[in-house]
């Protein structure tokens, strides 16, 4: 069997107590929540954790509430799956619960959470590029207090985000969509079956009111660079132009040669580069397609 | 260090002491000797491990025990009422959704869960519900046809 | 004679145990005392040991004993008996095992694992089977030639060449001179892994006081496994005892010492306490066993109608560090690189040789995914460059009945025909494809193959009628996960005349079921079923007779059905309780009878001399027809459907047949598409589920069935068997649909979607 080794162990009820415990553990603590990529880390020996800290104790870290007139904030310890079968959700953001459906499997979306998948700070997540289009704000506590990261900020490295010692994501805030916009997350794999992406696409589209013109855009990537990323140039190709195929195609390009791929067993650099034209074109297809409808 | 948690499982209460190193998994299969939940994997990526905690499908083997405390288990041993095999056992024996059977507690049991809560499910939502199971013996078709055969029977009745 | 279960689609006799979670398998076996083992295992693909330091490991806590190969220096094998049960002066694969502990809890084993310390002096490692059989290749087993083995197997003395077989028939330069066209193609089949989801595990306990070691196992030959272990340790048939658990897969990896062997090493230390030993999946992947990677070089003549003059093969095959069932694939799987097609003239040579990876082995398919993957690729290239229909060039050449195979042997129930227009049908092959979506692109491909069974081998069985009319039935054949049981109680209830319920097959127990030569070469269903015919007939004669007696009627004049006796002239009925409790009620008592099968005498493999062995006492054929999908922007291929025709001789339970099928597709679909060793240095990188990519739920294509009979004469009620040729015309069905939509021709597998996107990007630039 894949066995855990043993670790110090603690359930704070409240957050400050949460994060007492981080900072008295140093380096060695780790926050738990859903534990779909923690508990896989250690039981193959990537991380030795000398302490696990489990948030699940604490109330009120995992509510998806609508702030009126502003957006939703959707608590770090948020399921995947209640987030993608948030009614609240579904009217909101649509993109979430189709990107969230091809996010591992149901079983593992009971278990996961949004916290731990932007802590994790994976270069393939599923969730990042969707928060990053939509524009997600990051809620942070720690010893020093509070303060919030943008989700250009958050990730610093392939595995590692900015978030400073004993500090925790409480939540992500959503702001509320503009109107006449369109959003899909388009992903790659091996197999049609739960897998790591080996490209994932995401992309808004804004029309301006006469719906011609792209009021805004944003085109996130993963598994193309060393952190989840926008692809600026793309984005901009969009905004600069009349809103034609040839101009998506053109942004798809550029996309494709802004990413810093790596060839790894799972894929070459090349069949990634050529897989985000694909995917981008694609996904600001559809984005633009809904953008129309809504 | 230990600690004492409280957990039901297949409707009986059990109070054990554990180490807070173990997962659901060896708990259930090691310690309360049920050993109907099995491990495929390990690591969440075969979905031989799934039980039922409060209804919802999990990977047992990525699940402390701990998070157990207070909750409803439910494994593929707690599934037939009164000696009465639930719509889905009977449905899985008589449409062949059973080769080697390894994996058919972990099938079962997320039907189970997505009948429960979606009793017209038709073949795309049955697989996506299944999706993260893998069976080996590829018995995938005769899986769906049982699924739809469970549910189609509720519906009549 | 009418049936009333053989030919029925009866649920599973197993399927209540296993939906009710109650089926015990190896890996939930708990016994009394019971310790648990571990494995350290060498980080280097090639190495000699220098020293290993288990002091730290043996003072964990709960520690029982640290075993190293010096301390338990025995070597096994089936065919060539070249592997160790812990690794000796050398390490040959990365993951080798090299010490194993028992301690009283898995994780205090893992934990003293951890701390042995091993010193290797790193050798040059050897990949490519090809450039291994070639001289100057570091040399994996020195001492090949002094290791026990069967004659079979010709040795390449001072080489890693550990089986060389030459065959021909005819004169391949005449056929190729009368060809009007000459094809020569070489194709690659990478090795593949079993992942049954049962993990490789064993429970072993040894008994030093009579020297006996019990084994519970899931392999699929206990016979064999207590055979290898008993020759391998000295001891008598009898010290060896295996129960054999139900098994969550198995598919070639269990048949042979696996789990078992390191079990075997550490039970003998822990003083009669039993050990359990199960394979994380991890070990599953890189330390079990695989599908024997080939290479294979087909040279074939052609006359411009497509009829086959000549066909020349070359194949290289990795055996892995360590035997296995390697030499017997090479040697007979080899053999059907020709195809289910009359060819005058053939010629090949099959070599096979060490390498430092993964011992290979017995895979489902036994040789023939391989051959059937070039044969069947190329069948499609020449009817191409032919512009001979696909259907048709197979139609043109095929084995009918009354052809001789070529050893000799006169071909019957031979139902490639049916098989080859009913796969076609099924897909609506002829019909236009359909139209191109966008990027999406649909194409067609089929393909045939042939499969014999190990002829001539045997089983035997024994049947209880007890005391009470309740019978049970003594099989060594496991219940493997395709339906063993329910097929072998179909025919004894048949063949007896009582209802199937009252029919109990235990697990095999080699201290009380009878030899069988294994469940494996699809060839339970006609050997045991065979066996069981004979015993079940020789029940029925006895019953009838105590019938006769205790109704004082005449034994031809009674009818025996379902359980009951009636008597035509004095319509006295009885029910088979009644007369067992009438006759042996009081003291006790039973009917027993036995059965031994076995194909050697049967006219039907009758061959020329010497070669008969080549020939099989049924063959098998398929073919499957395949539509695909591809998007030629992704290079993402879908498969649309699958018409799946088997020739299974009589299906005794269909529903099980289309079991077998269907899942066979699935397994061909994942091969083909999705799975795929990474490898460093000789070292696997992708040892999980995360990136050894297995089909999903979402994977399944339309599968379509079709079941054929063609009545075999001395199968049981006409049967052959099905589980393994159902796996390999997936592969080459495949491959010439994605060709019929791209114009692509792949003869390397896996085929990718990465392969398939550079492929087309190749073919757009030219």
């Amino acid at each position: 069997m894949n066995r855990l080794k043993p670790f110090a162990y603690f359930e704070p009820t409240t957050l400050p107590e949460a994060i007492e415990i981080l900072a008295a553990q140093e380096d060695g603590a780790f926050l738990f929540a859903g534990g779909t990529d923690l508990l896989v880390r250690m039981k193959r020996g990537v991380i030795k954790p000398s302490a696990i800290v489990n948030l699940k104790r604490i109330e009120g870290l995992d509510q998806i509430k609508k702030e009126p007139g502003r957006g939703v904030r959707i608590g770090a310890l948020a399921t995947f799956s209640a987030i993608e079968n948030s009614h609240l959700l579904r009217l909101s953001h649509p993109v979430i619960a189709q990107a969230v459906s091809v996010l591992a499997c149901p079983s593992i979306r009971n278990l996961a959470t949004m916290g731990g998948n932007i802590g994790r700070a994976s270069p393939a997540s599923d969730a990042a590029p969707f928060l990053m289009i939509l524009s997600a704000i990051v809620s942070l506590k720690g010893p020093q207090g509070e303060r919030e990261l943008g989700m250009g900020e958050i990730f610093s490295g392939p595995g590692t985000t900015a978030l400073r010692p004993a500090e925790a994501i409480t939540s992500l805030f959503l702001p509320d969509m503009a109107t006449h916009s369109g959003a899909a997350y388009l992903k790659i794999g091996r197999r049609e079956g739960m897998d790591c992406a080996l490209a994932g696409v995401a992309a808004s589209v804004t029309l301006s009111g006469v719906k011609i013109e792209a009021k805004d855009t944003k085109i996130a990537l993963s598994a193309v660079a060393p952190v989840p990323m926008r692809a600026k140039k793309a984005e901009e190709a969009i905004l600069s132009e009349r809103l034609t195929e040839k101009c998506i195609r053109k942004a798809a390009k550029l996309a494709s040669e802004e990413i810093s791929p790596v060839s790894d067993m799972r894929a070459s650099a090349s069949y990634r580069r050529e897989v985000v034209r694909v995917l981008t074109y694609r996904a600001l297809m559809i984005a633009l397609q809904q953008a129309r409808e809504g | 260090m230990k600690v004492s948690i409280d957990l039901t499982v297949n409707g009986e209460r059990h109070q054990v002491d554990i180490t807070p190193w173990i997962t659901l998994l060896e708990l259930l299969r090691e310690t309360l000797h049920l050993t109907g939940t099995k491990e495929g994997c390990g690591l969440g990526e075969c979905g031989s491990c799934i039980v039922l905690v409060d209804g919802t499908p999990v990977n047992s083997c990525l699940m402390l025990a701990v998070d157990a405390q207070g909750r409803q288990i439910t494994t593929i041993e707690g599934l037939a009422s009164n000696g009465d095999l639930h719509p889905l056992q009977q449905s899985f024996i008589e449409k062949g959704a059973v080769q080697c059977g390894f994996c058919t507690p972990a099938m079962i049991l997320s039907a189970k869960a997505l009948l429960d809560e979606n009793p017209d499910a038709g073949e795309e939502e049955i697989k996506q519900a299944l999706s993260g199971i893998i069976c080996r013996c590829g018995n995938y078709k005769k899986i769906i046809e049982a699924v739809r055969t469970a549910s189609d029977r509720k519906a009549d009745s | 004679m009418k049936t009333n279960y053989v030919g029925k689609s009866v649920p599973r006799v197993d399927a209540l145990e296993k939906v009710t979670g109650q089926a015990i398998y190896c890996v939930d076996v708990e016994l009394p005392g019971m310790l648990y083992g571990a494995t350290l295992r060498s980080p280097l693909a090639h190495a000699r040991i220098i020293e290993i330091d288990t002091s730290e490991a043996t003072r964990v806590p709960g520690v029982k004993a640290v075993v190293t190969g010096k301390d338990f220096p025995y070597t096994f094998g089936h065919m060539i008996k070249d592997q160790p049960f812990l690794a000796m002066d050398k390490v040959r694969y990365a993951n080798e095992p090299v010490a194993a502990v028992a301690a009283d809890t898995e994780a205090a084993a893992q934990e003293a694992v951890e701390k042995i310390q091993v010193t290797y002096e790193e050798l040059p490692a050897v990949f490519d089977p090809r450039k291994a059989a070639a001289t100057g290749a570091p040399i994996i087993h020195e001492n090949l030639e002094k290791y026990e083995h069967s004659s079979m197997y010709k040795i390449v003395p001072g080489t890693n060449v550990c089986t060389h077989m030459t065959y021909s028939r005819g004169d391949v330069d005449k056929g190729l001179s009368e060809a009007d066209e000459i094809f020569q193609n070489e194709f690659y089949i990478h090795p593949v892994a079993h992942t049954p989801m049962e993990t490789h595990a064993a429970v072993v306990k040894y008994d030093p006081s009579c020297r006996v070691f019990t084994v519970w196992s899931s392999t699929d030959a206990p016979y064999q496994r207590a055979k290898d272990l008993a020759k391998a340790l000295g001891l008598s048939f009898n010290q060896v005892h295996f129960f054999s658990t139900y098994s969550g897969g198995g598919f070639g990896g269990k048949g042979a010492i696996v789990a078992e062997g390191i079990g075997v090493a550490l039970a003998s230390f822990t003083k009669g306490r039993p050990v359990k030993v199960v394979y994380s999946r991890q070990e599953e992947l890189t330390a079990s066993q695989v599908r024997l990677e080939a290479f294979l070089k087909l040279k074939t003549g052609v006359k411009k109608d497509g009829t086959l003059t000549a066909r020349v093969a070359e194949i290289t095959w990795d055996n892995g560090a360590y035997s296995s069932k390697g030499p017997e694939v090479a040697r007979r799987g080899a053999l059907t690189i020709f195809g289910p097609y009359r060819t005058p003239h053939v010629e090949f040579v099959s070599r096979l040789s060490y390498t430092n990876k993964q011992p290979s082995g017995a895979y489902r398919g036994f040789g023939t995914n391989q051959v059937t993957w070039a044969c069947e690729a190329q069948m499609d290239i020449i009817a191409n460059k032919l512009r001979v229909d696909p259907v048709e060039i197979r139609l043109k050449n095929f084995y009918q009945d009354g052809d001789r195979y070529i050893n000799g042997q006169i071909m019957q129930a031979a139902g490639l025909r049916e098989t080859l227009e009913r796969a076609s049908r099924g897909i609506g092959w002829g019909e236009q494809n359909s139209k191109s979506a966008g990027a999406l692109v649909r194409g067609k491909g089929i393909a045939t193959t042939i499969k014999g069974t190990a002829t001539p081998t045997d089983s035997y069985c024994f049947i209880k009628v007890n005391f009470d009319g309740s019978i049970t039935v003594l099989t060594s054949s496991v219940e493997i996960g395709a339906g063993q049981k329910t097929v072998l109680a179909q025919i004894a209830a048949d063949t007896i005349g009582v209802p199937l319920d009252s029919i109990l097959i235990p697990n095999p127990d080699t201290y009380a079921t009878p030899f069988d030569f294994g469940v494996t070469s699809s060839r339970t269903t006609y050997h045991m079923g065979n066996a069981i015919r004979m015993a079940g007939q020789s029940v029925r004669k006895e019953i009838l007779e105590i019938a006769a007696d205790v109704l004082g009627a005449n034994p031809q004049r009674l009818v025996f059905r379902e359980g009951k006796i009636m008597d035509r002239d004095s319509e006295h009925e009885m029910s088979l309780k009644e007369l067992m409790t009438k006759k042996y009620g009081g003291k006790g008592g039973s009917i027993l009878g036995d059965g031994h099968y076995t194909p050697a005498r049967s006219s039907i493999i009758k061959a020329e001399h010497g070669i008969q062995w080549m020939g099989s006492i049924f063959w098998m054929w398929a073919t499957h027809a395949a539509e695909v999908e591809v998007d030629t922007e992704t290079g993402v291929v879908k498969v649309v459907k699958i018409a799946a025709a088997h020739d299974v001789g009589r299906a005794i339970n269909p529903m099980a047949c289309e079991q077998q099928i269907e899942g066979s597709v699935m397994m061909g679909i994942s091969n083909t598409l999705f799975e795929e060793f990474k490898m460093d240095k000789g070292r696997i990188m992708n040892d999980t589920f995360a990136d050894y990519k297995v089909a999903s739920m979402l994977d399944l294509p339309v599968i379509v069935p079709i079941i054929v009979e063609s009545h075999h004469s001395e199968g049981p009620f006409g049967a052959k068997g099905i589980g393994e040729p159902a796996l390999s015309p997936t592969a080459p069905a495949i491959a010439n649909a994605i060709f019929d939509a791209l114009g692509i021709r792949f003869n390397e597998l896996p085929i990718t979607r990465e392969k398939v996107l550079s492929a087309l990007r190749e073919r757009d630039s030219v």
